[in-house]
């Protein structure tokens, strides 16, 4: 009966997510292109051994994993300090939780375009302050070197406020006796923060490392609107790169491949994260 | 003087900290504001151009546009409720049923949502897209729930499952002896008294697909079936406005006012979903 | 002042336990459990934490399946019946209210989804608010009331199914003490007498003598002794209902044969001479009676007293030999 009731979501859950695993592994052995009338043929592992040798997916990972690791860093250390802020009592402090949500709130495509002009060369405000402050207008998104930051900005700008809220619930969860503890054996407040709060902040820290490390590894509405990739690739994503080979390559098969090989990677990151943790706690007593 | 110095300092370093928050947060929306209200010429006149140049003519560029605006809003909004119905009407008795279970499967299934949860979607877009093919389920707003109830079935399940798990056992078991069948105790026990988990779990699903760009941008082509995301997204491509900041910031506050409604409308229930969310991962 | 007596409807019987088993983890929480309660009779399942008496409650009430053994009520077999269809009522440790609703609906409800009329409900309700003296708070939510007034609650609610057996789960057990001593006879008066078995779980042994007709004592999921409290404190048939039944605890001394002699503290006398010569080691005063810790060449011994008696610090105590009791030193029981 239990069963039964668990069924129809379980089954969807399986179509969702199983089933396209499975059929992206029966399509990444075949070529699917203009050139086969876009007919499915079975060609072994030629797709893969174009993906291992191929420069822009390897560059597109090596920009993916730049932005997400650059990106989630800053998200935790900002987050860390709003939560911080957010997390004393003081008038009008839901208010302003709630408005620092803001950012979260928005469609991610919605905003993307607003950052276009914002990061705009001459005409958009970072320029404009950064003009009147007499230095010179930067060509964000026309920089291949500097673009990617801009991403990373807008990126940042939009997923701290989540982080923030889960180191938050976290800070919520320290019982208020430790610090007063502390302060009664002479701890001075850094020291509590270093001493009590980060230890015991570790489980949600990791909590939102790992769910914004995958999301920002996956990177696509942000990447799509503001720079669709460029300028010259210099910031697309794995996920962009293989949305591309299915949508405007028309190369299904490699497409396919291609998104098979970021969840390699990924798998292969959330081990080696996983593999880190266990260090990280076995070592400190 | 009722506070010395050294009191006051740390007030006033909290009050810039907040300000500074504030002014991080709102400041690119805020700007996008004023972008909307300007003229073309006044934007490339930069601030020197700030006494005159205010327009609304942006505005009703994107309102009156083909199709106007308010579509794409209607579209994301029907969206939004028939995937949130979906997702709860099938995560709610597969919620229930695994918070009643202390067995392997149990353990199996949360583990296998929990990694669905972190899982970024946009990698199944194109095996979805080609289930939208051949089942012609390609631009169409209801088959759009699909996709989206399901992806949000794994938060849904696991939110629901642990407000579930922390009702008392007794409360039930009071009902089954009074006599009570499942569909009973749920509609006037359980669920009324998970109603704000249920409320949060649910504006979490309806912002998930306001805010889902690639399963929509894929499926649908159709312009007067766009919903809001894939719709700005054309926008952005699209080459119709000569200086084209100013219509683009409109049609970024347009798009921006629904959901910062809903967010301070309903702020404490979403902030209350995310949390909990937080502490039982 | 409640002087109601709970009235069933349609034929009650007696309740029977037949070799009842369950097997939890690995761990045997009941072993072999037969027991039978008379229609309108109060039995008190008796025994520290872990006994099993709990789990005993469970099964009757449908919300857990024994292993082995029959439940059988008016001679129904009800050992496969889910919990709905049995007809038992039970009041929970932590009552169970429905915290969402008024005292009212909470009393309401189960009626209402069972199909009774509307008019025929209302009186229903009506009538066990005032036999409980709830009427005043008939408005109230659960979280508004006081322990005692969500104990009453509870209780009515169970009263208003007209069940065929009433279970239930150390119901004083968040109450503080005084409130306990009088609402005992109070909730004795309301459901024992009536026409259903009322089966009682408890740890506190005043409690339980003072509302059971009969008491089961029960440690480690075997059933010690079944009986009167009169029986249970005269008779004991081993150690464990010895020193469980009886305030302070009964004195055990080894004889040094392989058997343990039983002698109660309110049992034992101060003597001029014979008997045994005693040091007090403590004392507490407690009105009416005192109860002193005195040492002696067998050990420590509990030594109740009336509270007028002098006290030197040495002197002898005896007993009667007829509140000897004495007991195998092996197997507990008594010889």
């Amino acid at each position: 009966m239990s069963l039964l009731l668990m069924a129809p979501a379980l089954l969807l859950l399986l179509a969702v997510f199983f089933w396209p695993m499975l059929d992206y592994a029966w399509l990444s052995l075949q070529a699917q292109t203009v050139f086969t009338g876009l007919k499915p043929v079975p060609v072994g592992l030629a797709n893969w051994e174009r993906l291992l040798g191929d420069g822009r997916f390897w560059q597109d990972a090596a920009q993916t994993l730049r932005f997400a690791v650059v990106s989630v860093g800053l998200e935790l250390l900002l987050g860390l300090a709003i939560a911080l802020l957010l997390h004393q009592s003081w008038r009008g402090r839901g208010l302003v939780r709630s408005l620092s949500l803001l950012p979260w709130a928005l469609p991610t495509t919605v905003m993307a375009l607003g950052w276009r002009w914002i990061l705009n060369d001459p005409n958009g405000p970072i320029n404009g302050v950064m003009q009147s402050l007499g230095l010179p207008s930067l060509p964000f998104l026309a920089s291949t070197q500097l673009a990617w930051l801009g991403v990373v900005l807008a990126d940042t700008w939009k997923t701290t406020p989540f982080v923030a809220l889960l180191l938050l619930a976290g800070l919520q969860m320290i019982p208020t006796d430790l610090y007063e503890a502390f302060a009664l054996e002479g701890g001075r407040p850094w020291q509590g923060l270093r001493r009590i709060t980060l230890p015991l902040l570790r489980p949600y820290v990791l909590i939102a490392l790992i769910f914004r490390l995958a999301q920002a590894l996956g990177v696509f509405d942000l990447v799509a609107v503001l720079t669709g990739g460029g300028p010259a690739s210099s910031t697309e994503t794995l996920a962009l790169y293989a949305y591309l080979n299915a949508m405007r390559f028309l190369d299904f098969g490699y497409s396919a491949t291609v998104m098979l090989g970021m969840f390699v990677l990924l798998l292969a990151s959330a081990l080696l994260l996983v593999l880190a943790q266990q260090r990280w706690q076995g070592a400190r007593p | 003087m009722s506070s010395s110095p050294l009191r006051q300092r740390p007030a006033l370093l909290r009050i810039s900290m907040v300000a500074l928050l504030l002014l991080w947060s709102l400041a690119p929306m805020l700007w996008q504001l004023y972008t909307s209200l300007r003229t073309p010429e006044s934007l490339l006149a930069g601030l020197a151009g700030l006494g005159g140049g205010w327009t609304l003519a942006n505005y009703s560029a994107v309102l009156q546009a083909d199709p106007p605006f308010g579509v794409y809003l209607l579209n994301s909004t029907v969206v939004g409720a028939l995937s949130t119905l979906l997702t709860l009407a099938l995560a709610i008795p597969c919620a229930y049923a695994l918070s009643r279970r202390s067995d392997l499967l149990k353990l199996v299934i949360g583990g296998g949502l929990l990694a669905a949860a972190v899982f970024p979607y946009v990698l199944l877009f194109l095996a979805l897209l080609q289930v939208a093919r051949q089942l012609g389920l390609a631009n169409n707003l209801l088959a759009l729930c699909l996709p989206y109830a399901g992806l949000s079935l794994p938060l849904a399940v696991l939110l629901l499952q642990a407000a579930f798990a922390d009702l008392p056992v007794e409360l039930e078991e009071n009902a089954l002896l009074e006599g009570f069948s499942l569909g009973q105790r749920l509609r006037w026990i359980l669920l009324p008294l998970i109603g704000p988990a249920v409320v949060s779990t649910g504006l979490l699903v309806f912002l998930f697909s306001w805010n889902e760009f690639p399963i929509a941008l894929t499926w649908l082509s159709r312009s007067e079936l766009l919903t809001l995301a894939p719709a700005m997204a054309r926008i952005a491509g699209s080459s119709v406005f000569t200086v084209p900041h100013g219509a683009f910031a409109a049609a970024t506050v347009l798009g921006g006012v629904p959901l910062l409604a809903l967010l301070l409308i309903f702020q404490r229930q979403i902030v209350a979903g995310l949390t909990q969310g937080a502490i039982k991962g | 002042m409640i002087n109601t007596i709970a009235s069933g409807a349609g034929p009650t019987g007696d309740l029977r336990l037949e070799a009842l088993n369950r097997r939890i983890a690995g761990r045997q929480i009941l072993a072999g459990i037969d027991l039978a309660v008379a229609p309108g009779e109060c039995l008190a399942l008796l025994g520290p934490s872990g006994c099993g008496k709990s789990t005993i409650l469970r099964l009757i009430a449908g919300l857990d399946r024994p292993d082995g053994g029959r439940i059988l009520l008016a001679g129904r077999d009800i050992t496969a019946l889910p919990p709905g269809r049995r007809q038992v009522a039970m009041v929970f440790q932590s009552y169970a209210l429905y915290p969402h609703l008024s005292v009212e609906r909470n009393l309401l409800l189960g009626m209402e989804l069972r199909g009774v009329p509307r008019q025929q409900r209302q009186q229903e309700a009506d009538r066990v608010l005032s036999m409980l003296q709830l009427e005043s708070f008939r408005s109230r939510r659960p979280s508004e009331l006081s322990g005692g007034q969500r104990q009453r609650v509870a209780l009515a609610r169970a009263l208003l199914r007209r069940p065929q057996v009433f279970l239930l789960d150390e119901p004083m057990s968040n109450l503080d003490a005084q409130l306990r001593e009088e609402l005992r006879p109070q909730l004795r008066a309301i459901l024992c007498g009536g026409e259903a078995p009322v089966i009682y779980v408890t740890h506190d042994q005043q409690e339980a003598m003072g509302i059971a007709d009969r008491i089961a004592v029960l440690q480690n999921g075997r059933l010690q002794q079944c009986g009167t409290p009169q029986e249970l404190y005269t008779n004991p048939a081993n150690v464990v209902v010895a020193s469980f039944i009886g305030r302070p605890q009964i004195n055990l001394l080894d004889r040094g044969d392989g058997s343990l002699l039983g002698i109660r503290p309110e049992h034992l006398q101060a003597v001029e001479d014979g008997g045994v010569a005693v040091r007090v080691l403590s004392r507490e005063w407690h009105g009416a009676s005192q109860q002193l810790t005195v040492a002696s060449p067998h050990g420590d011994l509990r030594w109740t007293t009336s509270g007028a008696e002098p006290i030197n610090d040495q002197l002898r105590l005896g007993w009667q030999l007829q509140h000897e009791l004495r007991f195998d030193l092996a197997t507990g029981l008594r010889c």
